[in-house]
């Protein structure tokens, strides 16, 4: 119900209800944005000389192997843990949408772990995942496994880091995906049952193309999200000094965190995170740009 | 038909348990290991309590009380201020009209694809020359807009009818007393979702905490987790019991409020 478009309000007023969190956006985010780009053309290091060298910090970066192995780790762990989220997080979503009994007691209870502290969380796998006493090593024994390596090898470091994440977050995507199920129509299935659809094709036909939003935008939160990962890094390998045995979860925001506040290194850290912020939206906009291709929103 | 039905039934409450034992476990084990000594944390089966188990891991948490308390006053503020700022900004943003409106707020979505260690750089120089390095209010600020919360009110201001607002403006009100009177008043719910989510964010908050605060004295509860990280000899009682400290307000929260959690989620995915 949409009356007439609204009148053009007086600066002084829009200022004064936008003020408030605007300065904040543009102190702390905005701004901070913007000189982000100049210090990584910088040699800044916290002293009170600094010079502008160009290119020199990317060039480095490019041909650092610390570089190279971190953006490996970090593609390695979001390709993983995107993946996992979305096959997870539906298939759970599916699981509940059944409208059985104790949906919305598991509902709860998936969706859980999503609001407690990384720190508290990765504090307690870190004893479970223990190498020698740790529950996650019994449990295997009584299965009668072998012992994994778990935190402690680099084989193994980031899949830990992965199962903490995942633990952490398959309850929020459930709660998207289920979001997104209950907005289909039911006269859809209808309809299909009566053509004599099987479960296999109500899948494929109707439940993932009409879901094809939802798992746009769960996937964009995703990949921006697993960039993102870092309580965990930090407080299971290592704190400050961290980053898994031989590199082997040193994502690039921890690196970026290392360079600047173990090492001083401003500029170059500005360089890196920069190349990241690069990266991020490159995919992001991949994505944007390819959804036209697979996400339906007509019907 | 009837036997692969209950087979699927079965195998689908196979998953649901077994998932449920995965999402339990590091739980239980918090709970029940706060309470144990070093050598029974380890026993599987993990028992609820024992002959042995007692207060001891959390009174050697001698410095807990004051980080509890810092972070009790961190989050009180931070979440307040989300409330005013994110509520101001969602009706500028929706029942306000100027130019640049729709840019800025496609500004706003673009920069929670930042990770706040590519800004945090010159965030920190700015912290600093405004003289505010080594204080709470460097976290209360750094944290004193949302755009997820901004998103959430926008979301719900755009259901309300802008004749609601129209027949006030012909009688002359000013858009402050609109906004505080007609339309906060209907935004009960949705701001008891952007409570809890910043009560949450706030209570968990991290990074923030490690750059800005150097003081012991000034440790919020995350950042003081970070103690064990550090110490040599690793001992796992205390840390479950700070583990515990930490993750118990926002389960209470989160039982007691799940709808809120929920709806703020579900929301966030619908298109709007």
């Amino acid at each position: 119900m949409k009356t007439k478009t609204l009148e053009r309000a007086s600066w002084p007023t829009v200022l004064s209800f936008l003020l408030p969190g605007f300065t904040g956006f543009l102190l702390f985010v905005f701004i901070p944005m913007i000189s982000t780009i100049g210090v990584a053309f910088t040699n800044y290091s916290g002293g009170p000389r600094w010079k502008f060298i160009g290119f020199r910090n990317f060039q480095l970066l490019l041909e650092s192997s610390q570089f190279h192995q971190s953006l490996l780790v970090t593609l390695q762990f979001v390709f993983f843990t995107v993946l996992l989220q979305m096959v997870l997080g539906l298939l759970f979503a599916m699981l509940l949408n059944q409208g059985f009994r104790g949906t919305t007691f598991f509902r709860s209870l998936f969706f859980m772990p999503n609001v407690l502290s990384a720190v508290g969380v990765s504090l307690a796998f870190s004893l479970l995942f223990h190498p020698s006493q740790g529950f996650a090593n019994q449990l295997l024994g009584i299965l009668g496994l072998p012992p994994n390596t778990w935190l402690t090898s680099s084989d193994t470091a980031l899949m830990s880091i992965i199962i903490v994440t995942l633990w952490m977050s398959f309850g929020y995507y459930m709660i998207i995906f289920l979001g997104g199920l209950q907005s289909i129509n039911p006269a859809l299935y209808e309809a299909a049952s009566i053509d004599g659809a099987n479960g296999f094709h109500t899948f494929f036909k109707i439940t993932l193309p009409m879901l094809s939003p939802t798992m746009f935008f769960a996937m964009t939160m995703s990949i921006i999200n697993s960039f993102k990962v870092f309580d965990q890094v930090f407080m299971m390998t290592g704190g400050q000094d961290g980053g898994g045995p031989a590199g082997s979860t040193n994502v690039v925001v921890f690196d970026v965190y290392q360079n600047s506040f173990k090492n001083y290194k401003f500029g170059y850290a500005s360089a890196e995170s920069l190349l990241l912020l690069l990266i991020i939206l490159t995919i992001t906009l991949i994505q944007f740009r390819n959804q036209k291709k697979w996400v339906t929103y007509d019907l | 038909m009837t036997f692969k039905n209950t087979l699927k039934n079965s195998a689908q409450w196979l998953i649901l348990i077994l998932t449920s034992a995965f999402v339990l476990i590091p739980v239980y084990m918090i709970v029940t290991a706060s309470f144990k000594n070093e050598r029974e944390i380890f026993e599987v089966p993990m028992a609820l309590w024992t002959e042995n188990s007692g207060l001891f891991n959390f009174q050697r948490l001698d410095r807990f009380p004051l980080y509890i308390w810092n972070s009790i006053k961190v989050t009180f503020f931070c979440t307040v201020i989300h409330l005013g700022t994110a509520s101001t900004s969602a009706y500028a943003f929706t029942k306000l009209k100027w130019k640049g409106r729709d840019t800025l707020f496609i500004l706003y979505l673009m920069s929670m694809m930042i990770p706040i260690q590519v800004i945090i750089i010159p965030q920190f120089m700015v912290v600093k020359s405004l003289g505010l390095y080594n204080s709470h209010l460097a976290l209360i600020l750094v944290g004193s807009f949302t755009v997820f919360g901004t998103f959430l009110i926008k979301q719900f201001f755009m259901t309300l009818p802008d004749s609601l607002m129209e027949s006030a403006r012909i009688d002359g009100a000013h858009e402050w007393v609109i906004f505080l009177r007609i339309v906060l008043p209907l935004a009960k719910t949705v701001l008891a979702t952007v409570l809890i989510f910043s009560f949450r964010w706030f209570w968990n908050e991290f990074f923030s905490a490690l750059i800005y605060l150097a003081s012991p004295e000034l440790k919020t509860l995350p950042l003081g987790m970070t103690d064990f990280v550090a110490e040599y000899m690793v001992y796992f009682g205390p840390q479950m019991a700070a583990a515990l400290i930490s993750i118990i307000p926002v389960m209470i929260l989160f039982f007691s409020l799940q709808r809120y959690f929920i709806q703020g989620i579900a929301s966030s995915g619908i298109k709007g």
